[in-house]
């Protein structure tokens, strides 16, 4: 583990974490996992992570809530699902890290980046709002406006982009008959009532 | 063979090239894609399912019930598109609580889906569908002497329990697809690797990592080009290649092409035809030796 351990006097647990995963579609079987260690051989984003899948699972096992949801891990799985294919116990893991996402996002746990939670966001408020992803303004969003840097280096191959035709200047807007904005403000409702 | 056209995304805005192409290679193989009317984002593999899994699902089933309407299978080109229609597919079908939640939502939008609906990717049209004798002789410029990287990616054939085309660790499909069209598909550890997808957006270094070993890899095998059958695989390989050359200070120029693309020039149509223009890194070594070779 890359994290000094012994640093840390008090550990909170929480009981009910496991119980919450569980019930969240694709973590049903998150109690099968005989920490093999398969799915942290396998992992394409290992490097950049805190603490391997495997760890993540046993520590979710273990009750450490805070842990794993302020973990860097969960928001750097890539959904490439390498491991699900791999995995002995037929663990659906990247379902089991966007749920903690879920999770971190409900609970409003700080994470290691604030830009990760704030893509998710936009990401489903583009969605929400169009039908369908509109690149630029979710690039505009995003972009650390403060920073000349990552600004000019956006813009430089956006305009590449734009010169080879590969970038839509104006989103395309669902017809308002489709009433696709109606199921779009449910399911943001229910999320709501659901907190 | 008709099927119920699911565009996606990005084959609205960066990869229009690969739909270009599709088109015009679907003439000769008597493949006609029907538009699903007014679809929507597919879902997104986690963008909008972290967020919202409700939001996600359900943008899914008003795709597949639209489709349904059309008394037809769904095909997309795009690998994310085929593995999150596929996945909510698999979840209406199977998850009483998940179908009854969506079926509200959509339900109030008219629509209804009864879980009738195939989800099919592209590739697996071609290999299944079509087959390969027929695309063969479709070939009017043989590739011969082409060496071709055949990238996979992740979510074309990793995802348990939806439709399964091939095998996850070492997928066949796109190298015969690729020797049918008469060039060489190169051996090439790094087929199925992960190019990063979407953490391009939020964490662009360790995409650069991610995409700099397919690419290496391929140069290494003395590859003229890869192919890819998903969109963000293209993305990372081949408009972020500038800023992985840039930032590993290493010298790449390694043509990434859709297989839609592979084949048209096999099929002999122009590259104008098949928007090769639109790459950002120039495919014209690969233009020049297939002409080279069929003079």
């Amino acid at each position: 583990m890359q994290k000094n351990h012994t640093s840390r006097t008090v550990t909170v647990t929480d009981p009910t974490f496991i119980e919450e995963v569980r019930k969240t579609p694709g973590g049903e079987k998150i109690l099968d996992c005989i920490q093999c260690g398969i799915c942290a051989g396998s992992c394409h984003t290992r490097f950049a992570m805190d603490y391997s899948p495997m760890q993540i699972l046993k520590m979710a096992h273990l009750g450490l809530k805070q842990e794993v949801l302020s973990s860097k891990s969960i928001w750097i799985c890539a959904s490439c699902y390498t491991c699900a294919s791999r995995c002995p116990r037929g663990l659906n893991i990247p379902a089991i890290m966007s749920a903690f996402k879920n999770m971190a996002m409900k609970n409003n746990v700080p994470s290691s980046t604030e830009l990760k939670p704030r893509f998710h966001k936009t990401f489903t408020d583009i969605i929400s709002k169009y039908g369908r992803m509109h690149e630029p303004e979710l690039q505009m969003r995003l972009t650390d406006k403060t920073s000349p840097g990552a600004l000019l280096h956006n813009a430089s191959l956006g305009v590449r982009m734009l010169r080879k035709g590969k970038i839509r200047l104006r989103p395309h807007k669902l017809d308002s008959s489709t009433h696709f904005s109606d199921i779009c403000q449910k399911a943001l409702n229910a999320q709501e009532e659901a907190k | 063979m008709k099927y119920a056209y699911f565009p996606g995304c990005s084959i609205d805005a960066s990869a229009k090239e690969y739909a270009i192409a599709a088109q015009a290679v679907n003439k000769y193989l008597d493949v006609e894609f029907v538009e699903i009317p007014e679809w929507n984002c597919c879902g997104s593999i986690d963008a909008v399912h972290a967020y919202n899994p409700l939001l996600s699902v359900s943008l899914a089933a008003r795709n597949l019930a639209l489709a349904e309407n059309m008394k037809m299978d769904v095909v997309t080109l795009c690998s994310a598109c085929f593995f999150t229609l596929s996945r909510a597919n698999n979840m209406l079908r199977e998850n009483m609580d998940t179908k009854e939640k969506v079926g509200k939502m959509i339900n109030d939008a008219g629509l209804k889906y009864e879980g009738g609906v195939s989800v099919r990717h592209y590739l697996d049209v071609l290999a299944n569908d079509v087959g390969y004798e027929r695309i063969r002789q479709q070939v009017k410029t043989p590739l011969k002497g082409l060496k071709v990287a055949p990238y996979y990616g992740c979510l074309i054939v990793r995802p348990s329990g939806i439709r399964r085309f091939d095998d996850p660790e070492h997928p066949m499909s796109m190298d015969n697809l690729i020797q049918a069209l008469g060039a060489e598909a190169v051996n090439y550890p790094d087929k199925t690797s992960c190019c990063g997808a979407s953490l391009v957006i939020t964490d662009e270094e360790i995409v650069m990592e991610m995409a700099r070993s397919p690419l290496m890899t391929a140069v290494n095998a003395q590859a003229d080009c890869i192919v890819t059958p998903c969109p963000m695989c293209h993305f990372n390989l081949d408009a972020k290649q500038r800023d992985i050359e840039k930032h590993f200070d290493v010298k790449i120029g390694l043509p990434v092409l859709y297989v839609t693309q592979l084949m048209g020039l096999a099929f002999g149509l122009h590259p104008k035809e098949l928007g090769l223009g639109r790459n950002m890194v120039s495919p014209s070594n690969v233009v020049e030796k297939i002409q080279a070779t069929n003079r």
